[in-house]
């Protein structure tokens, strides 16, 4: 059976004052998947969220949200997502309390005995006011206002860049619960590796506009290794490695990352090389360097030091 | 004795998926005899729970251990150990062993070890897996 996906992104191409922040992006995300947004900063990971949920218009290409282009959501489909922004922005005065209340008043189905619980367990003061909460605590509320009317789809851009390991933790076993029944969907945009590497099962890797890499976390891992490669004689400086992503050869000894490993690429290697070569695992922080050129760039930089 | 999932140990960070250290730990436990035919395997619930990780990657895991006929899926109550498979001639399942051991013996080679002291390893392995 065919379903819509939740998310469809086609060639999308942003251009702001003549620059492309984002060129060509096509990205499609299945109900139940939970997709981390890695890239550094400035490769465009806002820009395309905001696209996403209309809030920016697109120079060309097309972005819809559960089968409705994004630019003319319906009032059903947005009370279907939850979104929690950078910029952050509720009305100061008011409580945590009366915000969650006024915030739930919009919708349909809002699930107070959720919002009450996640407020105990993140520890936030409900009698508090929100414009003395610190960064930390205004992204914990956010976070929960966004999930008080148990989105379909939930989109987090940057949510735990503010948060201190102990509230990470708890955010995390928070979206835990919430993909627990497979249905629900999370994109979020992070660039805190290790929190992704728990929870998601998709990765996404923005650079400079394009989408790097997109697949399933595991295929990730287990296709993106590392060769430590051991000769006898010197070692050509090309050595026609297929996938190679980044290549050091220093006398009889090399060091390769290929983005496609598999075991007849390292017998090859061996045979043809008259070599020795031992597989490294890369986590995930280390594969999007790899990726996105940051590892060979600061080897040239070291090397012409 | 029950297995909970707090004698799993996952490292997010490492270049293993998650859910190849849940099979691989699985199956440390069964042949180190922590874990016996019969005996549960914790429910992806408590074991995503307890790890914080996604519930998807222990599914993957479990199906896994359960496609190489390590547990069986029992309705309604979960992942099962199943007996130890033995199938195949003697002389079959040696063969399946020898490449395993033709590793440990390049490796034994590069470190300098005799065939007395290589047998001498094998021995205290036995042992401590009796």
């Amino acid at each position: 059976m065919m379903t819509t996906p939740i998310i469809e992104i086609q060639n999308l191409t942003k251009r702001f004052d003549q620059k492309d922040v984002l060129n060509g992006v096509d990205l499609t995300i299945e109900q139940g998947q939970v997709v981390g947004l890695l890239g550094t900063n400035g490769s465009g990971k806002t820009t395309l969220i905001k696209c996403l949920l209309g809030l920016l218009k697109t120079t060309s290409g097309t972005c819809s949200i559960f089968g409705e282009d994004a630019w003319d959501l319906s009032a059903q489909a947005k009370s279907r997502l939850g979104y929690v922004s950078q910029e952050f922005a509720v009305l100061p005065w008011l409580t945590v309390q009366a915000a969650t209340e006024y915030i739930g008043a919009f919708y349909e189905h809002w699930d107070h005995q959720l919002v009450s619980r996640l407020l105990a367990e993140w520890d936030l003061d409900i009698k508090q006011r929100v414009g003395v909460l610190s960064v930390g605590q205004r992204q914990k509320l956010a976070v929960i206002l966004a999930m008080g009317h148990r989105p379909e789809l939930l989109i987090l851009d940057e949510p735990v860049a503010s948060l201190d390991p102990l509230a990470r933790r708890r955010f995390l076993q928070s979206l835990i619960d919430f993909t627990e029944d497979e249905k629900h969907t999370i994109l979020f945009s992070t660039h805190i590796t290790s929190d992704l590497e728990r929870i998601a099962s998709h990765v996404g890797m923005l650079r400079e506009g394009e989408m790097g890499y997109w697949g399933e976390m595991d295929s990730l891992k287990n296709q993106v290794k590392r060769l430590r490669i051991h000769a006898k004689e010197f070692l050509p400086a090309t050595m026609n490695i297929p996938g190679t992503i980044r290549c050091h050869v220093d006398g009889e000894h090399a060091l390769v990352t290929v983005s496609e490993m598999d075991s007849e690429t390292v017998n090859n290697i061996s045979t043809r090389l008259e070599a020795k070569v031992s597989v490294e695992d890369l986590n995930l922080e280390e594969i999007f360097l790899e990726l996105s050129g940051i590892s060979s760039e600061y080897e040239t930089a070291g090397a012409s030091r | 004795m029950t297995i909970t999932p707090r004698q799993f140990e996952v490292q997010p960070s490492s270049g293993v998926p998650i859910y190849l250290q849940i099979v691989e730990q699985v199956n440390a436990l069964v042949v180190g005899g922590h874990l016996q035919s019969g005996e549960m395997l914790p429910s992806v619930r408590q074991m995503a729970a307890e790890l914080s990780v996604n519930h998807m990657t222990i599914s993957k895991a479990y199906s896994r251990l359960e496609a190489s006929g390590v547990v069986e899926r029992v309705r309604g109550k979960g992942m099962m150990l199943k007996e130890s498979p033995i199938t195949g001639t003697l002389k079959n399942r040696q063969s399946q062993l020898q490449p395993l051991m033709e590793q440990a013996v390049i490796r034994a080679r590069q470190l300098g070890l005799n065939d007395t002291q290589i047998l001498a390893v094998l021995k205290t392995v036995l042992q401590e897996m009796q």
